[in-house]
């Protein structure tokens, strides 16, 4: 009986661990020239997207997101940008259940900065979602605003890897 | 035979082009749309010599509801000095029962809602002005033209707080003033267009 118990609680314990080890990279940022720093440096393209769980497009794209990063390699790394902040009385918590629910492996920043100074920093207008794609130096090599094209953001991600070659 | 093809395609893709915000400066589209909260008709004409306030927003949008507080708090701040606020609903209510008429009247009544809140059921209002997203304000000077667009302010965080854009603009043009900022960036939910 209490071998039982102990291998119950060792089972627990393993699952326990198994689930944090799920739990959603999610990052807490302030100022919008960080965001760079969520990248590992040795990828050749560098994708972010601005999305938010009230925002209806974005939640809906987020297994296309999820099927772009399972389709590349080390050679392109993604991070997304929540602004679920924007809202008061937020907290990221419902970001990594969101985050994990949705088995996002990529990193993502929960922005708690001001929305103008990430707008400036990333040059949009404020309409989210939106997905830019940089080089690894930094060079914006191509943007989407709105709900993007699983096959159609692949295929583009594929012409830019090769454009590099 | 050209020549009409030609001018047909250009004006397919000024149509096209029309989600551009209208300028600053420019007259301000006149609308005539229903409000929700008792059936009439609202007649918006531009250059009536009041100060205006067009607001895009909905019901859905978490973002447009939490900035719901602080546009009635301005709109019962600047009534008594002669601005007139009208609350327009872009959204598709065949794809999102959120934003129905019903939907719309229940809001404004629980809301307690001091202006008008209108139903532009086929987004034409919202193209007109060029609105993106909601909440999406314009502000428009009793001659017609447009004098501030964007956002309501910098931030629906009264902490974080920096710029009050449209209470800044109201300000300035009651108190003949240049607006420091007239053109900021709204954030918020995409207006949800009928297709």
């Amino acid at each position: 009986m209490r071998k039982c118990a102990r291998f119950a609680a060792t089972f627990l314990s393993v699952s326990v661990l198994a689930l944090s080890a799920q739990a959603a990279d999610l990052r807490s940022l302030k100022e919008p020239a960080k965001i760079a720093g969520v990248f590992p440096r040795a990828a050749q393209l560098r994708l972010v997207n601005v999305w938010a769980m009230w925002c209806v497009p974005c939640v809906a794209e987020m297994p296309d997101l999820r099927a772009i990063d399972d389709a590349f390699g080390a050679e392109v790394a993604m991070a997304g940008v929540s602004l679920d902040d924007m809202l008061p009385d937020a907290s990221p918590k419902p970001v990594v259940k969101f985050l994990d629910q949705h088995k996002i492996a990529f990193p993502n920043v929960y922005y708690t900065g001001n929305p103008d100074a990430l707008g400036d920093y990333l040059k949009f207008n404020g309409e989210i979602p939106i997905t830019i794609v940089y080089d690894g130096a930094g060079k914006e090599l191509w943007r989407h605003q709105g709900r993007i094209d699983r096959n159609q953001t692949i295929a583009r991600l594929r012409e830019l890897l090769r454009r590099k070659r | 035979m050209k020549k009409s093809l030609l001018l047909v395609t250009i004006l397919l893709a000024a149509v096209a082009c029309s989600a551009d915000e209208v300028a600053l400066g420019a007259n301000a589209p006149e609308f005539s749309l229903v409000n929700a909260a008792d059936g009439k008709t609202v007649a918006m004409k531009p250059a009536d010599g009041n100060l205006k306030v067009v607001v895009f927003t909905c019901n859905g949008c978490p973002y447009a509801k939490a900035f719901e507080p602080r546009i009635i708090e301005i709109a019962k701040r600047f009534q008594p000095k002669g601005v007139q606020f009208y609350a327009v609903n872009p959204n598709d209510d065949a794809k999102y029962d959120v934003e129905t008429f019903a939907n719309m009247k229940a809001r404004a009544a629980e809301k307690e809602y001091p202006f008008p809140y209108l139903k532009d059921g086929d987004s034409k209002v919202a193209h007109a002005y060029g609105a993106r997203v909601t909440p999406h304000v314009f502000v428009v000077d009793g001659k017609g033209v447009v004098r501030y667009r964007g956002y309501v302010d910098d931030s629906a965080k009264p902490e974080d707080r920096k710029t009050t854009g449209l209470t800044d603009a109201l300000n300035s043009l009651l108190n003949g003033r240049e607006i420091a900022n007239s053109d900021t960036r709204a954030f918020g939910c995409t207006i949800k267009w009928k297709s």
